[in-house]
């Protein structure tokens, strides 16, 4: 009974936070929808049992992705007013494509339900490890089965790093950037001295 | 499945990761004055990875002792093969490199260790056994790929290059994907072995999308005519060493992948696919040969070139049999050395200030103001062209012939005309170097290690070449029955 | 719980409701008090190091300081700034105090007390404290004000920073533990230390990897040293600059009470939560939550410490410390917790 009740809750506000993401005037709430959305979508996925998943993309999206998102809309210079009117003037081409594909998903579930789409049974490969709990499960696969792809996307990341900061970084000879261990070595010794100044000579430095 | 010995058929994989993860430390430590010092490196890591795949392509090495973690990657002599290739053009690359980004202060010791990350996803592309690792390795080398487009921050016209290439590259990856998932849809699986054996008798129609969109993805990749358009924009605005790259390793990989997934994942639809596959060799050919002869810039040129070619080596993935493959592999081998040497010719043309000359009209007179590297060029130009006694003629004859054997008299004969109509650009650019007025433009000096690589694929090229032929021949064959073997 | 609510009559999804309220309410009430009296706990030991003498006028001692404190700003004018942006000016610390709340329904108090037995209970822990930087960013934005924009620019690049190696260490606890789960942490400890002591932090490999952990726990609840989103002399008082009344208050107490989280997990993943720090029989007549909270005590004490005694971070080298001492570090630790357990336990 509850589960059921979460189920409604959590796809009614993932739908709802879904179309104010599009609906909302202001980017920044659009943004904070988004974040809304995602966390219901962790909701549903924790329901469904799949909690690793769940918590991952609050980790990753919601804790990462959509703070660094939040960051670059709040720092955006918008003219709102000029928004919107955009937003007027696509409106019937979106609602268009939005239909299109609507019609699409229909036809082609429709088409599967009357059994004229032969797809595989689902997990024609293997069944999966029901014994195990879901983080156990996963890492068995990633780690066991699928290590060289996996290590393969680790490279890939590591590739995509390199590249944007080759592409970016540029070394300035005008900054005096703070060398630590430098001025731990240092020693009042090195820095100070101490002096007996005749009256009215001064003192050389 | 041994562990044991997955890790040991991946052996060059590890070299390269390994060694490319220790050259990246480097490069961070010592900054770029060590550049050049890590691209000796990265040359020395690449032939050690060849040596490690010698054995593989000289021992015919096939069948399930050459399937890794559990058929997602295959160590045949087919990819042996295709893997040497790529080696030798990601050494070429290294190898013209600095000399190249010097005179712009803009090598920096990141190139070379994005290059053998490139070479190491290509590949992993050739050895796929697996959608999965298809997509892992094709990522792999074009996110690399990406970067080095755009390596020469400097020049507007490198980054545009590796913008136009990422954004089209990116609605490739998707094109391929959506192939992918339609197919894993109607098989169930996304190992090759798996497909091959669910696709039998009549194909359904989402399915033949699945196929189409995945063929369509990679001639994205292989740059055959409908998806060329980014071609002759990225290999004209990539700095001249990396458009050197990209005409020869990951086009190799590309290719080598297509063949394998058409003729293994695929092959039991091989009707399904082959009218597609010979549109886009027709297609690639008449529009690699006709938008060739407009161009006034050589690195345009030979990107049309390169697409012109490409519809020669699909007329042999067309016929689906063996012979087809064997040829093609063959053809691979001697477009590699070919785009080596005119790019190399290329890069040695330089003013008096040394900066790189590129317009066609410069070139005039080349053969008086500087005989060799005309020699050199004239060499390229006509075994490009497929002229008889030249080697480039041979990978052509290879290719008719495997179609001519598959009853494919019609494709060939319009390949034959289509080469035809191609070799008139090329004897363009040859008339323009030996019977123009000198323009004496071209002044500054090259380095050894440019004059050696032209050199060695001027001979490659030449009729010496036919000496190999008996040696091409038995390692494609070995290579192509191990590709035929699987499926 | 739930089956004592079963046996009182109730169907199983009522009787499961209401356990859970009751549980709730159990751990959340405490906390609010305990946050009070931290309050003034840390305004005593402040002084004590700055010899002085502290609130000592309201009640004996000056116990009932807090309490007056609150009812202060409770009794105060709510002031919402005209140019902020209504809504989000009022959520933002609504959500800092809610999520503040939200972790500790995975602490374990004692064997098998504990409001949600997850079995990704320290990924869960990750989840939560990362949505704290939401409160903060949302309220320098919502204030359009422009210490408070900088403080919440700050606080972001704070929080994210120090996450990743906070992540890292965590692995390793996980590694060493074989689970997420907090309570199975907890029993992994039982011993840990030549079979006697009962705590991680006696291991040679993962003592580091706590005081890592205590300087990030610092730096992720913005704690002094690392206050720089309220560093009084540049930003005014940061984010929270435009605030006034209980919107005010809630950010106080979300941020004591996520410093009394980070506390209870310094003791339950290193220093063996409700475990007596030594496994010897008469140490268990204690109960186990009577241990958590000594510990937690006794972590919130080291907070104040260097609170009173440490000078702030400037802003580059609190990044750097993330980025390029903490991180790599933690990385190595990983490799190195991995390598030893594979060699000596999975080998």
């Amino acid at each position: 009974m509850i589960q059921v009740l979460a189920f409604y809750l959590f796809a009614t506000l993932a739908i709802l936070s879904a179309v104010l993401v599009i609906m909302s005037r202001n980017p920044v709430h659009s943004v904070l929808w988004l974040i809304l959305a995602f966390f219901n979508a962790a909701g549903l996925m924790v329901l469904a049992g799949a909690e690793f998943i769940a918590m991952l993309l609050v980790i990753v999206y919601v804790g990462a992705v959509a703070v660094l998102f939040l960051f670059v809309v709040m720092m955006l210079d918008i003219d709102f007013a000029e928004l919107r009117a955009g937003f007027v003037r696509n409106f019937p081409l979106g609602m268009l494509i939005a239909l299109v594909l609507l019609a699409e998903l229909v036809f082609g579930i429709g088409a599967w339900r009357a059994g004229s789409i032969d797809l595989a049974p689902a997990g024609a490969t293997e069944a999966a490890p029901m014994a195990a709990s879901n983080i156990a499960a996963i890492g068995q696969v990633l780690y066991g089965k699928y290590l060289f792809l996996f290590e393969s996307a680790g490279i890939i990341l590591l590739v995509a790093m390199v590249g944007a900061i080759v592409l970016t970084h540029r070394d300035r000879k005008d900054t005096r950037p703070q060398n630590i261990s430098k001025q731990n070595r240092r020693r009042p010794q090195d820095a100070t001295v101490n002096m007996r100044p005749e009256i009215g000579e001064g003192v050389q430095l | 499945m041994e562990f044991a010995q997955s890790l040991r058929l991946i052996l060059p994989e590890e070299i390269l990761s390994i060694g490319g993860l220790v050259l990246l430390l480097a490069a961070a430590w010592l900054g770029d004055k060590a550049s050049r010092a890590i691209s000796i490196a990265s040359v020395a890591l690449l032939v050690a990875a060849a040596a490690v795949t010698v054995p593989t392509l000289s021992g015919g090495a096939m069948g399930p002792d050459t399937q890794a973690f559990l058929g997602q990657f295959r160590a045949d002599a087919f990819a042996a093969y295709a893997k040497l290739l790529i080696y030798v053009s990601g050494a070429a690359a290294l190898m013209i490199a600095p000399r190249f980004f010097e005179q712009f202060r803009a090598m920096r010791a990141e190139y070379p260790v994005l290059l053998v990350f490139a070479v190491l996803g290509t590949g992993i592309m050739v050895s796929a056994g697996d959608l999965m690792t298809l997509y892992i390795g094709l990522e792999m080398n074009s996110l690399a790929a990406y970067v080095l487009a755009s390596f020469l921050r400097v020049d507007n016209r490198s980054a545009e290059a590796g913008l136009k290439y990422f954004v089209l590259g990116a609605l490739a990856s998707g094109i391929l994907l959506y192939g992918m998932s339609l197919t894993y849809g109607f098989t169930g699986t996304t190992s090759f072995a798996g497909i091959h054996a669910a696709l039998t008798g009549q194909l359904s129609t989402g399915a033949l999308f699945g196929v189409i969109l995945v063929l369509a993805g990679l001639a994205f990749k292989i740059s055959a005519v409908p998806f060329h358009m980014w071609t002759p924009d990225v290999y004209e605005g990539a700095p001249t060493p990396v458009t050197m790259f990209f005409s020869t390793a990951p086009k190799v990989a590309a290719i080598a992948l297509t063949m394998r997934v058409a003729l293994e994942a695929f092959g039991n639809q091989a009707d399904a696919w082959r009218q597609v596959v010979v549109f886009a060799a027709l297609a690639s050919i008449v529009v690699g040969a006709l938008g060739a002869i407009g161009q006034s810039n050589i690195k345009r040129l030979l990107a049309y070139s390169s697409i012109n070619n490409v519809g020669f080596i699909l007329v042999g993935l067309a016929t689906a049999t063996q012979a087809g493959a064997s040829a093609m592999l063959v053809y691979l081998a001697i477009y590699v050395m070919m785009s080596i040497g005119s790019f190399v010719a290329v890069l040695m043309l330089r003013d008096a200030e040394s900066n790189q000359i590129e317009s066609i009209a410069s070139m005039a007179g080349l053969s008086r103001t500087r005989p060799l590297l005309g020699w050199c060029l004239l060499v390229m130009m006509l075994s490009l062209a497929g002229i008889p006694p030249l080697f480039g003629f041979w990978g052509k004859l290879v290719v008719f012939r495997a179609a001519v054997d598959a009853d494919m008299i019609a494709l060939a004969t319009l390949a034959i005309v289509g080469s035809v109509i191609s070799a008139y650009y090329y004897l363009m650019v040859c008339k323009t170097m030996f019977f123009d007025e000198p323009a004496d433009q071209v002044k500054g000096a090259s380095d050894w290690a440019h004059w050696a690589l032209l050199l060695i694929a001027t001979l490659f090229n030449s009729p010496l070449g036919y000496l190999l032929t008996g040696w091409f021949d038995n390692l494609a064959g070995k290579a192509s029955a191990a590709l035929f073997l699987a499926a | 719980m739930t089956q004592t609510f079963v046996n009182w009559g109730m169907t199983y999804d009522w009787a499961w409701f209401v356990a859970t309220i009751a549980g709730i309410l159990l751990i959340a009430l405490p906390l609010m008090l305990a946050v009070a009296m931290i309050i003034y706990a840390d305004r005593k030991i402040w002084a004590a190091m700055a010899l002085r003498r502290g609130p000592n006028v309201v009640g004996p001692f000056g116990l009932l300081q807090s309490f007056a404190d609150g009812l202060k700003v409770f009794l105060q004018e709510t002031i919402i700034p005209s140019a902020a942006n209504k809504g989000l000016f009022l959520i933002a610390p609504i959500i800092t105090f809610t999520v503040a709340l939200m972790a500790w329904a995975v602490i374990p108090f004692n064997s098998g007390a504990v409001l949600a037995d997850i079995n990704v209970g320290l990924l869960y822990v990750l989840a939560i404290s990362s949505l704290g930087v939401y409160g903060v960013v949302i309220a320098g934005w919502a204030s359009n004000s422009k210490y408070p924009f900088f403080s919440a620019m700050r606080a972001a690049a704070q929080m994210i920073s120090y996450e990743v190696s906070i992540g890292f260490i965590l692995i390793c606890v996980v590694l060493w533990a074989g689970s997420f789960n907090l309570n199975a942490i907890v029993e992994a400890q039982r011993g840990a230390g030549l079979g006697i002591v009962n705590g991680f932090w006696f291991n040679l490999l993962l003592f580091p990897m706590w005081v890592m952990f205590l300087i990030s726990s610092m730096a992720e609840t913005a704690r002094a040293p690392f206050d720089l989103t309220e560093a009084e002399s540049e930003l005014v008082a940061g984010y929270q600059t435009e605030y006034s009344s209980m919107s005010f208050a809630l950010y106080w107490l979300g941020e004591y009470a996520n410093v009394l989280l980070m506390c209870a997990l310094n003791a339950t993943l290193f220093w063996g939560g409700w475990l007596p720090p030594l496994e010897i029989e008469f140490l268990y007549w204690i109960p186990g939550f009577v241990w958590l909270c000594l510990k937690i005590l006794f972590f919130f004490f080291i907070f104040s410490w260097v609170k009173a005694t440490v000078p702030r971070y400037r802003y580059d080298q609190l990044m750097r410390l993330g980025w390029k001492v903490f991180l790599p570090l933690s990385l190595l630790f990983v490799v190195l917790v991995s390598g030893w357990l594979m060699f000596t336990r999975y080998g």
